[in-house]
Formats: C-alpha cells, structure tokens, sequence
C-alpha cells in the first residue's frame, strides 16, 4: 500500500518519540532504584526521594552481602540451573514425539499437556505442599525443582514441537537412510537444529523461575534453602525501614538477568523470534 | 546382485485410497531405470518403498536375492538423492558425506578414504569444509550424490534430483548423472522424473505409470520398456500421448478392413489410410483412433490427384517459428488442431492449404479402450 509523505513523516517522528517515552517508563523506575541504594537510612529519610545520594556509598551492599545473601543466590542459581536442563531435555524430547511420531493418541495428548497452559498453578499450592512433605523434600531448595519443571513444560513443549514441526521431513528420512534410530536422529539432527528453539525456552523458563516467588514461598521456609525472591520478602522483615538495604537486594536480585541481558541481547531476541514467527 | 523385483505390490493411504496397483517389475543389475509419470500418480511412493521409506504395502520387493519387505531402509544397502536435496545444515559438507559411514562405525581412515574419493568423482574437494548454506544449487546437488556414492550402494535412488536447478545446469547435472552410472556400473539406479526429456536420455528402461481411474482399472504400470519402444510402439493411448513433446496427433476414424499390408481406416474427413497393424480382432465400421507424430508428418509438395496415398490435406490455421523446426497447426476434422513439426520455417503461412504424408510405419491405431492394436 502507498503511504503518503505525510504520514511516512509523521512515523518517522512518533516512532522515536514513543521509543524514547517507552525507554523513560522502564528505566527511571530502575535507576531509581539503583540511585536510592547509594543512600544511607538517614539520608533516605532526611532529603528528597528524588534527590541524588551525597556519594557512591557501598554500605548497603556490604551489609547484604554480609548476611545471608549468598546462600539465596547458591539457591536460586542452583534450582534455575537443573530445572532449566530438565525442561529443556524433557520437552525437546516430547516435542520430538508429538512433531514426528505417529502413535494414536499423539493428538490428544498434545492438546492435554497444551491444555495443562491454563491451569493457575494457585489451585495446584495446597496439593503440591502436602505431597513434598509426605516426600520429605519440604524445605529443601530440590522440592522447587520438580513443582517448575512441571508448570514450565506445557509452554516449553508447545514452542518446542511447534518449532520441530518445520524441520524438513527429508532430513529425518536421510538420516536414517545413514543408519539413524529415533534416539540418534532426536540428538544428531533434531537437537541441534533446534537450537533456536531450545534458547527460547531455556531463556523464557530461566527468567520466569528465576523471580518465581510463590512455590518458593510454600515449600522453603530456612534461610538457608530459600531463593532470591524471597531474600526481598525476608530482608523486609529484617529491614523493616531500611529501605535503601532493600533495594540493594533488589538490584544484587535482578543483577544477573541485567547482566545476562547485555551480553545476550542478540541471542534472546532471536530466540525469541524464532519461537514467535510461526505459531 | 544389484537387481530390485518388485512382485505384486499395492500401496493405499488409509482404506479408500489406492495410490499404487499391481506392480510386477524387475530392474536388472546395473540398470538405469526411470519411473515417468505425471504429477500424483505414484513414482516416489513407489522409489521410497524400495527405499523403506514407506511401509505397510503389501506385495513383495527383493534387493538381489534379499526379501527387504522387513528391513530397515539403513541395511537396504541403498541410498537416496532427495529433490530438496535433505543435507544437514548444522554439518560441513565432509561430515554430511561422513555421517552414514560414522553411523556404520567405519574406520576414521576408510571415511577419509572414501569421502575424498568421491569428492574427486564430483569435483568438490575445495568445498569439503563449507557449510550447505554456503553451496549453490548445483553443489548442493553434488554434495548430496557424494553422500550417496560413499555409501557404496547395490541401489542409488534418486527423486526428482534436477528440478530445483535452472534449464542449463539441470541439463549439464544430467549429463554428470549419467557419467556416475558409467563410473557405477554394477550398481543399479532408479531415478524419478515427470520430465520425459529427462527420462529418454538417462533410461534404459522407463516405468511409465498411470494415475487415477486408469491405475484403478490396468494396474499402476502403463508401459515398461526401452525409451525407443514406448516412443515408437506405445502400448496404449496414454503413453502415446504421454511421451513426445509436442504431443501426438490423435484423429477419430473407423476401421474399414483388414488387407494384407495392415488395417483399412477411414478419416472422418474422407480419406482412407492404411496403417500396418492387425485388425483381425476388429468389426467392419468399429470407432478406432489414429495416432501420428508432429515430427512425422512430412509436407507433400504435389497436390490434386499427384497425391499419392497416406495423406492428409487440412488447411493451416497458424505457423510458430523456432528457427530450426516450425509447428504447423491443421485444422478441420479433430477437436484440437493437428500438429506438424517440419523442418525450418517450412514455408507455410496461416490460410494456405497443406498436404502431409503419414509413412504408415509411424502411425499408431488405437481400438476404442485405447489399446493399441500390434504391429505387423
Ligand atoms: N503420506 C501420505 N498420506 C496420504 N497420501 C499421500 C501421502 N503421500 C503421498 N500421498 C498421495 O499419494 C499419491 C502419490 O504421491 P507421490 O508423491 O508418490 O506422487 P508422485 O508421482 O511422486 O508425484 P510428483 O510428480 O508430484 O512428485 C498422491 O495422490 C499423494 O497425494
Ligand atoms: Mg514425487
């Protein structure tokens, strides 16, 4: 369609203008919260909330990180890092079923994990409480990873197969032409051509579990088997008004995503992309 | 040992939909056999079975002396050239020849061995650390005949291996194919293709199949033989009209007698030509239909009663120039205009009136189920 001048000028402003507008909604919140962290408690209550802090002052930091911060960050690192490989073998390998295999309920099947998307995983608290604890998993960080790896996967699987599907069939029949078993043809050339895919889920699933609050809440009660989400929520407790000591906690919190962003922003979006193309 | 038996093989997607009937066929050692057929009518459902590719048929298929209905398509002792050409696109072009053999857990110097060896036959060594996406079409191609040829296989299958190149390269690709089963020749080759040009130039034997209600009713297989004997013995009105480019010229007539020199049949038109066939099985005034090649009808000069027998005199409704041969369209008495291919520009223009000689060795009479009737 033939856009007139006008309106091709007028996009070329609004669309900077809205980006930059869009850039100061997320960022100053952040900042803010950054800015605020170089406080100390008095100067938090004395001056302005705007106002900039009177130096870079560490002496949050050092006190969060002379508490039990670590011990939530080994946690959390912890618990992300094994749900994640779990999802993303276990899905990968049921995407490969669903896209590729024909059994006879493979339809069905598909639609009941899909379906699994929308159950509220509050409904599933209560049960899932009493079960870890008849397993005597209850306040160990492992009791977390079974509870992700379950409510991560319909999501997971549903990209994954979605993505195994536009994998040419030829490849698979070449490969066993040279000698390919299904668990040979799933690792030798579904996996690895599924890497965009994979990085999508495993980025998506390590961002979501990594701020995931409510099943770490119920299920861990020791400081020193909770995750960083609730660092946030027992350093309130602690810090009833300190604030500034809170935010410290929150950015020491959403430090590794920012950090992980810089250095993979071109990785994410792709994976991101890839996933999202074709639905 | 290299030969394939097909032996009474059916093959139906779900209960209602016969795709391939009654195939009996038997491709010999070493033998460069071609299934032509148009669009839908079976030819790589039919190479992918002896590939086993596609199961659930019933019917029988040997590889030698080997029953394969059972095996799996690795230890078929095949290999197969997809049309899209199927590479792995995560490996280098040596890995993708080398993965079948590393699959087969061969020696890492037998691999090398035999992956520089067939890189030489097809002249991509300087390729064999590229990727696929850095290859064009032709060496795409070539990469994907090399991880055939390192396989060393009793059978190389090939479906539509040219068509996604462009006129010229799939015309040189063609001539290369036939240099590997020269290079090949214990190994026997099925190569599938719709392109009849294709097919009479690789083929030792050409497996023309029908589709739809013809495949329901005669079976999968219209004509099996030599390229030369389906061009000039047809077996029936499909594969006559099937092969030669332009088509065959059809015209409507009926039999008019058996006289020693062939069937008597009369044009709707009026004339009387004799074609050497026998008609003995015929009733005097049966519908039979006559068929002619463009490229044999020759123009007669002499007109009036200097017309010998054997001709047909139509006006011409319109010329198309090639420089080397012309196409003159004949009208009157058949539904489409009557093709001739003559020589150069022919000197024929549209309104004139044209005669042609058809030399009864080359025309072809068809009873009314299309059949052909036998040569004498
Ligand atoms: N997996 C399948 N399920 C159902 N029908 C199929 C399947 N594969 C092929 N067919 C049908 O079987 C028939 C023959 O298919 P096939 O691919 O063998 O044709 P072909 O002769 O190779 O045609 P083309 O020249 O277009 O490649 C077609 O009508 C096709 O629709
Ligand atoms: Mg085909």
């Amino acid at each position: 369609m033939a856009t007139s001048p006008v309106t091709r000028a007028a996009g070329r402003v609004a669309v900077p203008v809205l980006g930059l507008f869009w850039l100061a909604v997320t960022t100053v919140p952040f900042l803010f919260m950054v800015m605020t962290t170089f406080k100390t408690q008095q100067e938090s209550y004395a001056s302005s909330v705007w106002a900039l802090p009177e130096g870079l002052n560490f002496v949050n930091y050092a006190d969060v990180l002379s508490g039990p911060f670590l011990a939530y960050l080994k946690n959390s690192v912890m618990v992300v890092v094994i749900s994640v490989l779990l999802i993303v073998l276990i899905s990968a390998m049921a995407a490969y079923a669903f896209a590729r295999m024909r059994f006879r309920f493979n339809e069905a099947l598909f639609g009941l994990i899909v379906a699994g998307m929308i159950v509220p995983i509050h409904i599933t608290l209560v049960p899932i409480y009493l079960m870890t604890r008849d397993m005597g998993l209850y306040d160990s960080p492992f009791a977390l990873v079974g509870p992700y790896v379950a409510t991560s996967l319909p999501i997971s699987v549903f990209i994954l197969t979605e993505f195994m599907r536009q994998i040419p069939k030829e490849l698979e029949e070449a490969a066993r032409l040279d000698g390919c078993g299904p668990f040979a043809i799933f690792f030798k050339i579904f996996l690895p051509l599924s890497g965009p895919g994979l990085s999508t889920v495993a980025i998506y699933n390590a961002i979501m579990l990594w701020n995931e609050f409510i099943f770490a809440y119920v299920l861990t009660s020791s400081t020193s088997t909770r995750t960083l989400p609730l660092a946030i929520w027992d350093y309130q407790g602690q810090y009833s008004s300190n604030i500034p000591a809170i935010l410290a906690v929150v950015t020491l919190t959403s430090l590794p995503l920012v950090v992980a962003y810089a250095f993979g922003q071109e990785k994410i979006v792709k994976g991101m992309m890839a996933g999202s193309v074709k639905g | 040992m290299t030969s394939i038996t097909l032996s009474g093989v059916n093959k139906s997607f779900g209960a209602n939909f016969p795709v391939i009937s009654g195939v009996d066929l038997k491709i010999d050692d070493g033998e460069f056999c071609v299934f032509l057929g148009p669009s839908g009518c079976g030819k790589s459902t039919l190479l992918r079975m002896v590939a086993g590719l596609e199961t659930a048929y019933s019917g029988e298929i040997r590889i030698g002396d080997r029953v394969v209905d059972k095996v799996e398509p690795a230890d078929r002792e095949v290999a197969m050239v997809f049309q899209n050409y199927a590479l792995y696109p995560h490996m280098s072009v040596y890995d993708n020849m080398a993965f079948g053999l590393r699959q087969a857990k061969t020696p890492k110097d037998e691999i090398d061995r035999r992956v520089r060896e067939a890189a030489r036959i097809l002249q991509i060594e300087p390729l064999l650390d590229r990727m696929p996406k850095a290859l064009s079409g032709g060496q795409r191609q070539r990469v994907a005949i090399g991880r055939a040829i390192v396989r060393q296989p009793k059978v190389f299958l090939f479906d539509e291996p040219l068509s996604n190149l462009d006129a010229a390269l799939r015309v040189h690709m063609r001539s290369e194919i036939a240099t590997l089963h020269r290079n090949f020749p214990a190994a026997s080759m099925i190569y599938v293709t719709h392109d009849q040009t294709e097919a009479m130039a690789l083929a030792d034997k050409i497996v023309l199949l029908h589709a739809g209600k013809d495949m329901l009713k005669h079976g999968s297989i219209a004509q099996v033989g030599k390229p030369l004997d389906l061009y000039h013995r047809p077996r029936n009105l499909f594969v006559a009209g099937f092969l030669g480019s332009p088509t065959m010229n059809f015209i409507e007539a009926s039999f008019a007698g058996q006289q020693a020199d062939g069937a008597r049949v009369a044009l709707k038109s009026g004339e009387e030509i004799v074609v050497p066939v026998d008609g003995s099985t015929l009733a005097a005034g049966a519908a039979v239909t006559l068929g002619v090649r463009p490229e044999h009808l020759a123009p007669v000069a002499a007109s009036g009663a200097a017309l010998g027998a054997q001709t047909l005199t139509r006006r011409v409704s319109a010329v198309e120039h090639f420089g080397e041969y012309s196409f003159v369209y004949l009208d009157g008495g058949t539904p489409a205009p009557l093709i001739a291919k003559v020589a150069g520009d022919g000197g024929f223009k549209a309104g004139d009136s044209a005669s042609f000689a058809a030399p009864a060795d080359c025309c072809h009479l068809f009873d009314a189920d299309g059949i052909a009737l036998s040569h004498l």
